[in-house]
């Protein structure tokens, strides 16, 4: 026994030693996304997204990132004068990617949170989202305070689990928190959740991607609105700029209120 | 403070999160335990279904193993999930079933060929002897050549325990609140994906060293060089019956 508890400790102290040079790995690695394209003339920027999201950010046939933010942004990078370069990331690798500079930018329908400001910087906000319920047609849920009882699915991570862990308690065990939306309102569907809790764009393309599942929304108004920006590594003025100088002129153009059909402040 | 990009105070963060924790491991615990023992006995009798000279039985035997092994269990987990159980039964069973059933069932085919391989790996003459001493096949394949088999198959089941173990942490593609899940959730609600998920790599290993105990234990058991305690050797010798 007191042999094997040895061996054990040996092999504690190779993982940290592992663990110690990728660290060191890391930091020497360290790549920067705007290399600044100079046949162009003009500077390209890579964006990372987590292309899951429909209507906002999502995939077409051929591979290309296509949605609502993405046209948003293509209207920024005109107005502002630069050229972007999109990479699929997906939701989670998308924050450390931003971190260390893989990315200049995210935009990933990533709402403007008070948590989130304390490890990144965000651009002025562009889209105004609000949270919907999602039930079954016959469901007796009038309002977000009828959930308390009732299991709700989520989208793990995003802001609609952050108020229904407000609700139900952060460890709650009925919270159905799934990898996609999509996921949820199937969790939801399937009868393992009896609500779901999701930002209106999705929830809305859901219900008219499948007409055919019964299922009606319930709007209510002491949610919070929430606001998205594009989100920058912490510090990053310059791109911080570029980015709201594009956003101002989209709004005064009109070409926001185009894309979006909204007013945003 | 700050320790190779480690921050001690985020610890806080998934400390109040151990219920989580708590629920995750049992979750993975009772997923693993359920997939494997229910994989084992269905593995028990595809390998055994392998080694059959009728057709009937080979075949099905067969495309189950290169449907299971050639598939992603990913994909496995989301099709039952999704798909299978909720157009079987009208409605979702909850992720508990779907996944220890997906587990269940891909385990399956990787013991069935563990199972297969370890009765074949024995001499002919083992059954030969057994039947010419009167033996049906049956009773022969029960007390002569699976107790002979089971000791070789011990290594890699174990192996596949192992595995079976990592592989469960699959499952929070279905919402599953395993030990994975819960390093996500704290990540996702932090934006520190360090120390979540350092901790969730240690509760595994945790795990993953007491199972090789485990291993390494029955291993010792039922092998060859056996030795029993002291106090047993002097039940055997007295014929197993004293107390």
């Amino acid at each position: 026994m007191g042999k094997s508890v040895k061996r054990f400790m040996i092999g504690i102290a190779l993982v940290c030693t592992s663990i110690f040079l990728i660290g060191c790995g890391a930091g020497s690695t360290k790549t920067s996304g705007s290399g600044g394209d100079e046949t162009s003339g003009k500077r390209k920027l890579v964006v990372g997204t987590d292309a899951t999201y429909a209507p906002m950010e999502f995939m077409d046939e051929k591979g290309n990132i296509i949605g609502i933010d993405i046209d948003i942004v293509n209207a920024i990078a005109e107005a502002a004068g630069f050229e972007v370069e999109y990479k699929n990331y997906g939701w989670d690798p998308l924050f450390p990617a931003v971190d260390n500079g893989e990315v200049d930018f995210a935009v990933s329908s990533i709402t403007i949170t008070e948590e989130r400001e304390k490890s990144f910087d965000f651009s002025d906000p562009y889209f105004v989202a609000n949270q919907l319920i999602l039930v079954p047609e016959d469901s007796d849920v009038e309002s977000f305070d009828d959930l308390a009882d009732k299991r709700v699915s989520v989208q793990i991570s995003t802001t609609g689990h952050k108020v229904v862990q407000d609700l139900l308690g952060k460890t709650s065990s009925k919270i159905v928190a799934a990898e996609t939306m999509p996921l949820a309102i199937t969790e939801m569907v399937n009868g393992n959740a009896d609500a779901s809790v999701g930002d209106n764009a999705v929830i809305i393309e859901y219900q008219t991607q499948n007409p055919n599942v019964k299922l009606k929304t319930v709007e209510d108004d002491s949610f919070e609105k929430e606001y998205y920006g594009l989100m920058v590594k912490k510090g990053n003025q310059e791109i911080l700029d570029l980015l709201n100088d594009g956003i101002e002129k989209i709004k005064a153009n009109g070409k926001l209120k185009e894309i979006t059909d909204q007013d945003v402040e | 403070m700050e320790f190779l990009g480690l921050r001690i105070d985020m610890f806080e963060s998934i400390w109040s999160y151990r219920e989580l924790f708590i629920r995750g491991l049992w979750v993975t615990l009772a997923l693993t335990a359920v997939g494997y023992i229910g994989g084992f006995l269905l593995g028990l009798a595809v390998g055994i279904g392998k080694l059959s000279k009728r057709k009937w039985i080979y075949y099905p035997a067969k495309i189950y193993v290169d449907f299971f092994r050639g598939t992603p269990l990913l994909v496995q987990i989301l099709l039952i999930h999704t798909a299978l159980i909720p157009s079987m039964f009208g409605h979702s069973l909850g992720f508990f079933v779907s996944g220890s059933v997906a587990l269940m069932l891909n385990s399956a085919a990787y013991n069935a060929e563990i199972i297969r391989a370890g009765i074949q790996s024995l001499d002919k003459g083992q059954m030969e002897a057994a039947r010419s001493l009167g033996m049906p096949h049956n009773t022969a394949m029960k007390l002569i050549i699976l107790p002979q088999a089971f000791r070789r198959m011990i290594p890699p089941l174990g192996n596949e325990l192992i595995a079976l173990l990592k592989d469960s942490s699959l499952v929070t593609v279905i919402a599953a609140t395993d030990l994975l899940y819960a390093g996500k959730v704290v990540a996702g609600a932090n934006l520190r994906f360090w120390e979540p998920y350092l901790t969730v790599a240690i509760l595994y290993l945790i795990l993953t060293f007491i199972c090789g105990r485990l291993i390494t234990y029955v291993e010792n058991r039922f092998s060859n060089s056996y030795v029993p305690s002291p106090r047993k050797m002097k039940r055997l010798a007295a014929g197993g019956r004293t107390r």
